[in-house]
């Protein structure tokens, strides 16, 4: 017999350039505001789940700088870091600690601070993920100074426009359609008062008019490095019931998290090498499994809207399709028809997604807490007009084989 | 429903195991999904643990999904010390969601010097300004409140690391071992802070340990040996400035939660060994009072009166603890295989007997953070 | 079992600058005049530096808060120190054992690492001694020395 976990409070810290708090600073601003949403106090919480990317802000085990920050003195902490897809790692893993009938109250945060990088770009912490990880290649005839200058430009962009390419020439989509994409994240950004890049009124022609990078990557198409971090608070269905929790609140129903094997061949030369990036085997199996557990058959019919993880627009195609909203290669016609508009049959990152605020370690949880969100009727100004019953929240990263579902609704019962 | 552990393996301890990372966690994690009697299709899903900062690259899991056998399955990372990643695989198992989990956890000490990292633990706002605090010195400033505020001196430390020494000695997994230790042996190591010395630091090192553990539904199907995990406590101290470096409080905390939860209510007499993660000499003292099994302040008296030998009336680390070896990931991981091992008959210092053992796991500066598990035996068979 | 190839050191260095938030800039501000600052909450309890959050009711505290401390204090516990890490994990000996300890500063619960110079004792009351020229960095606390 399962045991049922809702989601009852958000909180995020405003995204950004926050060079006005420091780490420990913005990661209590999300907590705190996650208590007062959740209208508990610190002593209700019973354990905590905490996450991020310890490379990126130069402390090691921030959360045991920070623990009386979030009135976590004296409880439970787990930690847990799987790169791009922490946030969702952060998020899983405080549902498991409800699930498992270990603890009532759980709060789960995670966070990013790229400004604390004083290289330009923010880039300290992806260069620490291009070198290392990376390093094989000088075993196989790469240099120094070309294995520095693949890192930065390669880390994340060069991957991201090799795998959009592979993308535009499996779908048979354009380069407009990633244009599209990227005007509608700014626009819906626009809407949402913690999303980074807002651009209210952004359009196709817009970000087509901004530089190329490297074909089929626009300048316009690139995530900001942000900082910020977000949390929720789960409580177990009796806990719901001893709170009297009135307002309404996000069931989790299913979530899965299947990682695919490295993408580059690694230091042991394991790993066959993934040739097309936009395969994301681990993508379409975790949505499998998540749709297994949450008792979904048709996500078409039965998920009204997502958050997908796309720091760049074709991710946002790519993953529409392997999560099984829209057939393979074909989710291109459903942005020329508006459907993943706010306003649309299939509201698609109605916060801006990723593609506008992208605080890494945050992310992948931010996805959550706006499902989350959606479900509850607080999105305010980017609350998505039509019924959300069913929500899926998706992070991504690792060496592009990281995938996390989660599957939320408005009822803890299985449809 | 229950959690038992239904396999394991540990690698032996080198200061460099001369291996990749991939090469020794994938030994490791085929090992004990072979001692489980499984293959890699049973397992469900599989947590990692290890560091981004101590493997010295971001992501540290990314490149290790085909060694850890987590190719397609429902994988994360658990980034700290492996015995919280099977905290989190019990808790997976406990949701109904997964009958059998594979955990993995490694550390590679020569890729970045833990002391080192250590240092990056500090608050960078103040505390890291400081170019003498790392592990080593905090360590000696917690030895120092510890022994005022106890009986404990610096012969009782150097009585913990001539026991934990010598019961390496049996123990083919650890890396440092010395069978004729003696107090001057200790007291005459080289001096890092006083009181703390060499012989009284646990040595990094490169290693790594994976359990199997399963539903109870199908350990009893499968296994013969199930150990039982019948009590966990988990809980984290505040950071340095603002806690009593002079007691475990955490520590006090995470036992009783497990005692409640293994229905314990005399620690002495109820647990037959104790396998606990005591980075420095003088934490193992420390350990014992934050463990309820002595009273406050007698920590030492234990050491003094043999009682913790693996031939006495309480054991504590009869494998040689951590001081014998500690591949910081792998090392709280090792004390839970070591008290498996126990329960099963199969360990190197076995003590006769033993139906209960209690594994500790620490991590972060002065042990912030405490974890107890609370293992048994088949006995209602 | 593939050969074991190792790199030591990449040519180049990817820093950090680390935002400090008000509450911390201000207290460096303050150590630029010689003045050790903390925050005391409503509860009671002194925090030492400040933060944003009393780490015992966990109120949020603010420049409202603020005291400024009197730079005395009593070592709780204290160690010679004979060695330092070079930043790259390699470990250095010191030429002369210098003195770290944990210090309570009068009138603030949190505790203070710090460098004593002079003899120290358990106990020993001390006092902050500061750098001539203070620049606004942890390093104008020079070290504490014993007073009695």
């Amino acid at each position: 017999m399962r045991r049922n976990v809702a989601i009852i409070g958000c909180g995020q810290s405003k995204h950004g350039r926050r060079t006005d708090v420091s780490q420990c600073e913005m990661v209590a601003e999300a907590v705190w505001a996650a208590i007062e949403d959740a209208e508990i106090s610190p002593e209700d919480i019973d354990a905590f789940a905490v996450g991020n990317m310890q490379g990126f802000g130069g402390i090691a085990q921030p959360d045991l700088v920070f623990t009386d920050f979030i009135a976590a003195t004296g409880k439970p902490v787990q930690r847990v870091a799987t790169g791009g897809t922490v946030g969702g790692s952060v998020a899983h893993l405080g549902y498991y600690e409800v699930a498992s009938g270990m603890y009532d109250i759980v709060l789960a945060v995670s966070w990013e601070k790229h400004s604390d990088s004083a290289e330009p770009g923010a880039t300290t912490g992806l260069l620490h993920v291009a070198f290392a990880n990376l390093s094989y290649m000088m075993k196989m005839g790469m240099d120094m100074r070309s294995f520095a200058i693949m890192g930065l430009a390669g880390a994340a962009a060069g991957v991201s426009a090799y795998q959009a390419a592979q993308y535009m020439a499996r779908s048979g989509c354009k380069i407009e359609h990633y244009d599209m994409v990227a005007a509608k994240a700014r626009r819906n950004a626009a809407k949402n008062k913690y999303a980074h890049l807002k651009w209210p009124g952004c359009t196709a022609d817009d970000i087509a008019k901004t530089e190329m990078i490297i074909w089929p990557m626009r300048f316009g198409h690139v995530c900001p490095a942000s900082d910020g971090a977000s949390c929720v608070i789960y409580a177990s269905e009796e806990a719901v019931k001893r709170l009297k929790v009135e307002r309404p609140v996000a069931w989790v129903k299913g979530l899965a998290a299947y990682a695919d094997e490295e993408a580059d061949q690694g230091e042991s030369y394991q790993g066959t090498g993934v040739v097309d990036y936009s395969d994301q085997i681990g993508c379409i199996i975790s949505a499998m499994k998540a749709y297994e557990r949450a008792g979904i058959k048709d996500p078409r019919k039965e998920i009204d809207m997502a958050e997908i993880y796309a720091p760049f627009p074709h991710q946002e195609l790519m993953f529409s399709e392997r999560l099984g909203f829209f057939e393979d290669g074909k989710a291109w016609i459903a942005v020329e028809e508006g459907v993943t508009e706010i306003d649309g049959d299939f509201p698609i990152c109605p916060s801006g997604g990723v593609n506008a605020t992208n605080a890494i370690g945050s992310s992948a949880m931010q996805r959550v807490v706006e499902c989350a969100l959606q479900i509850m009727g607080k999105a305010e100004e980017h609350q998505v007009p039509k019924d959300v019953r069913n929500a899926v929240a998706h992070g991504w990263g690792g060496q592009l084989q990281f995938n996390t579902v989660m599957v939320l609704g408005d009822s803890p019962k299985r449809k | 429903m229950r959690v038992a552990i239904i396999g394991y393996s540990q690698t032996k301890f080198e200061y460099d195991v001369e291996m990749t990372r991939e090469e020794m966690v994938f030994k490791t994690a085929k090992d004990a999904i072979e001692s489980a009697g499984l293959t890699r299709e049973d397992i469900g899903t599989v947590i990692s643990a290890s560091t981004d900062f101590l493997d010295g690259r971001t992501i540290s899991n990314c490149m290790l999904i085909g060694a850890t056998g987590a190719y397609l399955k429902d994988e994360t990372k658990a980034e700290e010390d492996g015995m919280y990643a099977v905290l989190y695989a019990c808790q997976r198992i406990l949701a109904g969601i997964h009958d059998v989990a594979l955990v993995v956890a490694h550390t590679h000490s020569w890729i970045f010097n833990p002391h080192q990292v250590s240092v990056y633990m500090l608050d960078p706002l103040f505390d890291r300004q400081n170019d003498l605090l790392n592990d080593i010195t905090l360590a000696a400033l917690q030895a120092k409140a510890y022994m005022k505020r106890s009986n404990a001196t610096e012969d009782d430390l150097a009585l913990v690391s001539v026991k934990n020494l010598k019961n390496a000695s049996n123990n083919p997994y650890a890396l440092r071992k010395m069978p004729d230790a003696t107090i001057e042996d200790v007291l005459n190591s080289k001096i890092y802070a006083d009181p703390i010395r060499e012989l009284m630091v646990a040595p990094p090192c490169d290693g790594a340990a994976a359990v199997v553990v399963a539903s109870e539904d199908f350990a009893k199907k499968y296994c013969e040996n199930p150990v039982w995990i019948e009590g966990i406590g988990n809980s984290c101290d505040a950071y340095l400035r603002d806690r009593d470096l002079s007691r475990l409080v955490s520590l006090e905390i995470a036992s009783r939660k497990a005692y409640d939860m293994a229905g314990i209510s005399d620690p002495y007499r109820e647990i037959d060994v104790f396998e606990v993660t005591e980075r420095f000499s003088h934490q193992e003292l420390m350990i014992h009072e934050g463990l309820g099994i002595c009273g406050d302040g007698r920590g030492a008296n234990f050491i003094r009166m043999g009682i913790t030998e693996f031939y006495g009336d309480c054991p504590v680390n009869p494998s040689g603890g951590a001081l014998s070896g500690d591949a910081i990931c792998a090392t709280g991981l090792v004390r839970l295989i070591e008290v498996a091992k126990q329960i099963v008959g199969e360990a190197e210092n076995q003590i006769d007997g033993v139906q209960r053992g209690l594994a500790h796991a620490q991590w972060g500066l002065c042990a912030q953070k405490n974890l107890v598990f609370i293992l048994g035996g088949d006995y209602e068979a | 079992m593939s050969e074991v190839i190792r790199y030591q050191g990449i040519p180049f260095v990817a820093r950090f600058r680390l935002s400090a938030g008000e509450l911390m800039e201000r207290f460096y501000q303050s150590l630029k005049a010689k003045k050790l600052t903390a925050l005391k909450c409503n509860c009671g309890y002194t925090v030492f530096p400040p933060r944003i959050r009393c780490p015992k009711c966990y109120a949020r505290l603010t420049e409202e808060n603020l005291v400024e401390l009197s730079g005395k204090g009593q070592i709780l516990s204290f160690t010679k120190v004979y060695f330092k890490l070079d930043g790259k994990g390699n470990f250095v000996d010191l030429d002369e054992p210098q003195v770290l300890a944990s210090i309570k500063l009068d009138q603030s619960d949190s505790i203070f690492f710090a460098k004593v110079c002079g003899e120290p004792k358990d106990g020993a009351k001390v006092e902050v001694v500061w750098r001539e020229e203070t620049k606004g960095e942890f390093s104008d606390i020079l070290c504490f020395k014993v007073v009695e």
